[in-house]
Formats: C-alpha cells, structure tokens, sequence
C-alpha cells in the first residue's frame, strides 16, 4: 500500500513516514504542496495524508485542483485549527476525512485503515486471541473455555479492541467510537480508565498470559506478550 | 481628477452655523415679504377710500349745461388745489357707455374697459385697472343720478408710486439682508464654537486613552449638562472595557502559567531521562509519561479554544426542545462507573415534562462537567443527586447535590472563575485544569440560563441551573437520545 504524506514540516513528515512504515505502508514524502501535486499527478497512490497549512498553495487549494483532474486518491487532511467551518469546507471540496493536529498516532492509523477498507465490510463475528475467544452473534465471551459475563459495554469495549488486535487505540477513539462523545472537551479518561481496570480484571484477572495492556500515555492495546 | 465635490462641510460648527443662517435668511425674506404685503394692502386701501370721498365731491359738482352737456364746477379748485386733486383722473359714462365728460389729465384715453353689468350700482365699485399706457391705476366707480339721468362716474388714482415704494423697500432690504446675515454668520459661528469647544476638548482627552493607560478617565464638568453625561456614558464604558482587559490579561496569565507546568515536566522528564542509560523499559516509561503530559496539554488548549471562541461569540448555538430529564440521566450515566469504583450513588429524577428551549450538546457539556465535578469531590459512600423540576415563570431548574467537603464561602464566587479550583494541590490526581465550571457556566448562560452555586464548609454543594422553558411542551419527547449523532462521519 503506497501512501503519499504531504507535510512541510521536517520532524512531523518524519515521523509520520517512520509510524506509517512501521504499521507496514511505503511511505512517499512532498515537502511543498507542489510537490505532493506533481506526485499525485504523475503516479497513484492508494491514499494521500494532506497538510492544510502549506506555503504557497495550501492543502485545500492542492485537494480541489486534484479533485477537478479526477483523481479519485482518497485524501486525509491534517490541519492544526479545529473550527467547524474548516472540517465542513475540507470535506466539502474532497477530503474523505479530517484529522485535527495534535492528534493521538493511533487514531491516524485507524483512519487509514477505515479510508483503505472502505467499500469492502469486515465480516468477521469471531474473534480470538491465545485462549480468549468472542464471538458476536451470540454475544458471548470465553477465556479458556470459561464463560465471561460482560456489560453490553465492555462487551462493545473489547470487541473493539479486537477489531483493532495488536494495535493500541487511544482514549479519543475510545471516547469516539464506543462512547459517541462528539465534544472533545468532556472528561471522559477517568471513566474510560476505570472502564479499562474492570475489563482487565474480568478477562485478565486469574489468567495468563495478560492480554489487555496499558501504553502509557498512548492508550490500550489487546495482544499476546508485552513488548511490540 | 475626478475628485467629488463636497458639498457637506467638515465641520459641525460650520453645519451648524450654516443651517442656522439659512433659516434666520428665510425667516427673514418670509417677515419682510409680509410686510411689504400688508403694507401695499393697506396703502391701496387708503388711495380707495380716498377715491370714494373724491368721488362723493364730484358728484356735488357735476351739472348739465342748458345744451345738454356735463361739465365739473371748477371753481371749487381755488379752495382746493392739492396734488391729489391735480393727480386723479375722472370719467363720466352715459347709462349707453358713451363717453360724457374726462377730465383733462385724463385727455381722450379710456379709464379702464367699457362698464361692465352692475358696475357702480348700489355701492362703490373698487378694482386695478391699466390705462392704455400701461399705468396701473385704482379705479372706483359709482352710479350717480343727475337730473333724472343715470351717470356711471370712474375715478381713478395712479397705483405706480405704491409700486415704487416697494421697489424701494426691496432695494433696501437686498442691501440689509445679507449684512444682517453676515453678522448673524459670524455670531452663529462663534457660539458654535463656543459649544462644541468641550468636545473637541474631550476628543482630545479621549486620544489620549490608549489599551495600556486604560484607568485614565474624561474631566467631567458639569455631571447634569448634556456633555457631561456624555462624559460619563463614556467613562463607563471605559471601566467596562478595563475590566475586560484586565480578566483578559489575568486570563492570558493564568493559561500561560497552566501550560508551562504540563511542559516543564516533560522537559525534566526528557532531560533526566537522556542523562542515564536506561533499558527500553525504562525509556518507555519515560516517553510515556512525557506523552502523558502531552495529552494534558493538548485537553487544556482544546478547553482554551472553546473559550476563546467563547468569549468572540463565534459559536453557533443550535436550539431544539431539550427533555431535560432525560438529557441528565444520560449526562450521569457516563460516571455511572466512576460513582461504582466510589461505591457512590448518583440519583437522577424529577419531572419528566420539564423540557427545555437550548442547544443540547452544550447544555449536555454544562452538566457533564458540574456533575463531574460532584462525582470527583464526594467522598466514597456518599450520595449525589441529580433532580430536575419545572420551576416558576417558565424556567426549569436543575439542582446537582453533593455531600462533598463544601467550599468556603469567600471562596464560592471564584468556583466558575477560569483556573480556579478549590485545593490547588489537588490537580494533578482529578486531572482538572479548573475550566469545567467556567465552561459550564458560559454554556448555561449562552443557552439563556442561570447558574448558581450554595455551599457550606462540611454541607457538600448544591449547583443550581435554571433554563428557558420550551415554549410548547412536545408529546413526542424522545428521551432515548437527546443528543444529535457524532460530527465524525
């Protein structure tokens, strides 16, 4: 999967090609708009992450010219400012998603992943990971053979985390996707943490190995062994 | 080239002085047109009245000769040879038209037209006639029976010295007018000036007031006069204005203070951690900590962001008719967790009718945040409710107890200040940077509404809110879901 990064500034175009090549993308970096202009024009990519603020042409002017030429590239727009006016005219000129600087790596990740997927649903209603076992249809949960009752949200929780195995998911995802927080501002990581500590007492308490994890400082990740 | 001319002066004195002298200037042609009026009414009048008596006189003097003809007594002159005499022109009409007798200032020239019906019968007949040389004359006219024959006499009187006068009158008052306007122009214009010299006088006082000498105030003089309120209405505004500075100052402060202590933790945590050759655990921890920092931050600029456009007005409220029972209960069940690891209780109840006019995501934040801050202050065990209730004048009231610690008094004005909190030291565990009450607060009041706080030390809190009723109490409330979907698509 080929992904074009435009973004002028040094440390944030590095760091975004060495976190999307550890989650196994190839990475091209446009330092200037014109670059990413002339890249996207001259081969495809599966999917472009587009800076707004640029020097000399902007991330929004570069998305609407591309849009007119009919490259379909599906665009991911990084901005810094968080007015809704911005969202609504990135999206309304092409952008397929919005993400507002700082954001958590993970919750990139998770977009890329939602854009790539797009059109083709996972089907998946079982999961499982060592001896943990989840299954949808029936709504049950086992460790070891051993049935686990859940809430409905810690239910929601882990089969989440499952959807996402092996990569850590921060809490504004969490607060996103399984509490349908729409504010940024509610103080939710106290809930979400203890949230956590039950679920991990539930289907980590008497087992081993520990599959549920805490990264500090990042977020929560479901997988077998501690270190990545 | 093509500059446009002006035809509003600059300046207001001049306006003034200018609007003033074209009124005195019409007031004046208006009183003098009057006048010349009135007085050529009344001369003309007078030549009338004295053209009946001569008239009256003539008609003593007329007689017929043995041969038939008319003739006037002229002896009568030698007692009376006045100019008005000398000057009036006589006619004497058979009851036919015919021409019977015109005296010798007239000569052969007609006075006035062939008699008209009625002319002279009964009474005296008046009116302005020309003679064939254009000579504007007063003409009366009256019937006078002489041996059985009826005469129709006209006498008549020039009108062009009446004319005259007023032609000089006229002269006259073009030479006066605009002296008098001069004058009057250059009064107006000083005391003008002397009004408006306060003015400039408190403009110049007022450049002086720039953002950083904003205690500086106008000089009132006189506190009643028309300037001297105006005077005040500007130093009140002033005072407004520095005291938005001033929270604005404090604001600045307060947040640059917040956000550098986040960030001189990461520093130490990143320089001590570079000194020392750690294992990769170890540097996990510390970029850990260091991210945790990050997310701190980045919570509080969000948090600042929505002040700030706050405080600019830039958010735009989108108002439905908010069940706000059920709008709580939501708003509670998000903690449901935290109150069960405190083995606390949150109670929600009250009136389910109670609905509210208002944005529902904001006012969902408001109580999010307050019930929040219950939840994080209560001890374990203790109770917190929440009740909902239709109150008076078509508010609904939401009262939020807690059984917590309380908050002295002299320190319950500062709750909903920015960065306040009550126990400083405290922050670091419950993870508050004191916005949530301000921002609850902004919320609650932007939606219409009111936010109180009553406490005692050991008593716990009660946050009272009072919202705008919705005008018309829906039957079809769905309390599942008050709030719209998320904005991420």
């Amino acid at each position: 999967m080929q992904i074009l990064v435009v973004e002028d500034e040094q440390k944030m175009a590095k760091a975004l090609r060495e976190g999307l090549e550890a989650d196994g993308y190839a990475v091209r970096v446009a330092h200037t708009g014109e670059e990413g202009f002339y890249l996207m024009n001259a081969q495809p990519f599966d999917l472009a992450v587009l800076d707004v603020m640029l020097p000399g042409h902007d991330g929004f002017e570069i998305l609407s010219t591309i849009r007119r030429r009919g490259i379909k590239t599906p665009v991911l727009l990084l901005t810094s400012r968080d007015a809704v006016e911005d969202r609504v005219r990135g999206l309304d000129i092409g952008a397929d998603d919005y993400l507002v600087k700082p954001f958590a790596f993970p919750e990139l990740l998770a977009r890329i992943r939602v854009l790539l997927r797009r059109g083709k649903a996972p089907a998946v209603e079982r999961f499982k990971l060592a001896d943990l076992e989840l299954d949808q249809g029936r709504r049950s949960v086992t460790r070891a053979g051993q049935a686990i009752e859940l809430t409905p949200r810690e239910f929601e929780l882990l089969e989440y985390l499952f959807r996402n195995r092996g990569r850590v998911v921060s809490r504004e995802m969490l607060a996103r996707d399984i509490w349908k927080e729409t504010s940024r501002q509610t103080p939710l990581d106290n809930v979400i943490d203890a949230q956590m500590v039950r679920l991990r007492k539930k289907i980590d308490g008497q087992f081993e190995p520990k599959l549920l994890h805490t990264v500090r400082g990042v977020g929560f990740v479901l997988r077998e062994g501690d270190e990545s | 080239m093509n500059r446009k001319v002006r035809l509003r002066p600059r300046h207001l004195r001049t306006r003034l002085t200018l609007s003033y002298v074209s009124g005195l200037a019409i007031l004046l042609v208006l009183a003098w047109a009057g006048t010349c009026g009135l007085l050529f009414w009344q001369l003309r009048n007078q030549l009338g009245h004295f053209s009946i008596q001569e008239i009256e006189t003539v008609e003593g003097l007329l007689y017929f000769t043995p041969q038939g003809q008319l003739r006037l007594k002229e002896d009568y002159h030698n007692h009376s040879e006045s100019k008005d005499v000398i000057e009036r022109y006589l006619e004497v009409r058979d009851a036919d038209g015919s021409v019977l007798y015109r005296n010798e200032r007239l000569g052969d020239r007609s006075l006035g037209n062939p008699p008209f019906r009625g002319e002279g019968v009964g009474g005296y007949s008046e009116r302005s006639e020309r003679l064939s040389d254009g000579t504007r004359m007063r003409v009366v006219s009256r019937v006078h029976v002489l041996d059985g024959r009826p005469l129709l006499i006209r006498l008549a009187h020039s009108e062009e010295p009446l004319y005259e006068r007023l032609r000089d009158l006229s002269l006259a008052s073009l030479v006066i007018l605009p002296i008098v306007l001069l004058i009057a122009w250059f009064a107006g214009y000083g005391l003008a000036r002397r009004a408006l010299s306060p003015i400039e006088k408190m403009a110049r006082e007022a450049q002086e007031i720039t953002p950083e000498k904003l205690h500086a105030r106008l000089r009132v003089d006189d506190a009643d006069d028309e300037l001297g309120q105006l005077a005040r209405v500007f130093n009140e505004t002033l005072a407004r204005l520095e005291r938005a500075f001033e929270q604005l100052r404090r604001f600045t402060s307060d947040a640059s203070h917040e956000l550098r202590t986040p960030l001189a933790m990461i520093r130490s945590v990143g320089e001590v951690g570079l000194q020392k050759d750690g294992s990769r655990a170890e540097y996990r921890d510390i970029v850990g900590s260091m991210l945790e920092e990050v997310n701190r931050l980045t919570s509080l600029i969000d948090n600042l962001l929505t002040i700030s456009r706050a405080d600019s007005g830039h958010i735009q409220l989108h108002r439905t008719t908010v069940p706000m029972l059920a709008l709580a209960r939501e708003a509670a069940a998000l903690f449901e967790i935290l109150t069960e690891e405190k083995s606390q209780t949150l109670d929600v109840g009250g009136d389910e009718t109670a609905q509210v006019e208002g944005d529902p995501i904001f006012l969902r934040q408001a109580l999010v945040n307050i019930i929040h801050n219950a939840v994080k202050y209560s001890p374990i065990g203790e109770r917190i409710s929440v009740a909902v209730r239709n109150g008076d004048s078509a508010r609904v009231v939401i009262e939020i107890k807690d059984n917590g610690p309380g908050i002295p008094s002299e320190d319950q004005p500062k709750v909903f200040d920015r960065f306040y909190r009550v126990d400083k030291a405290r922050w670091r565990e419950s993870g508050g940077a004191g916005l949530g009450l301000s921002i609850a607060k902004w919320a609650v009041e932007a939606n219409g509404g009111t936010v109180s706080l009553q406490s005692e030390v050991n008593e716990g809190c009660t946050f009272r809110i009072t919202l705008p009723r919705a005008a018309m109490p829906s039957k079809h409330a769905k309390p599942a879901s008050p709030v719209p979907a998320p904005e991420h698509a």
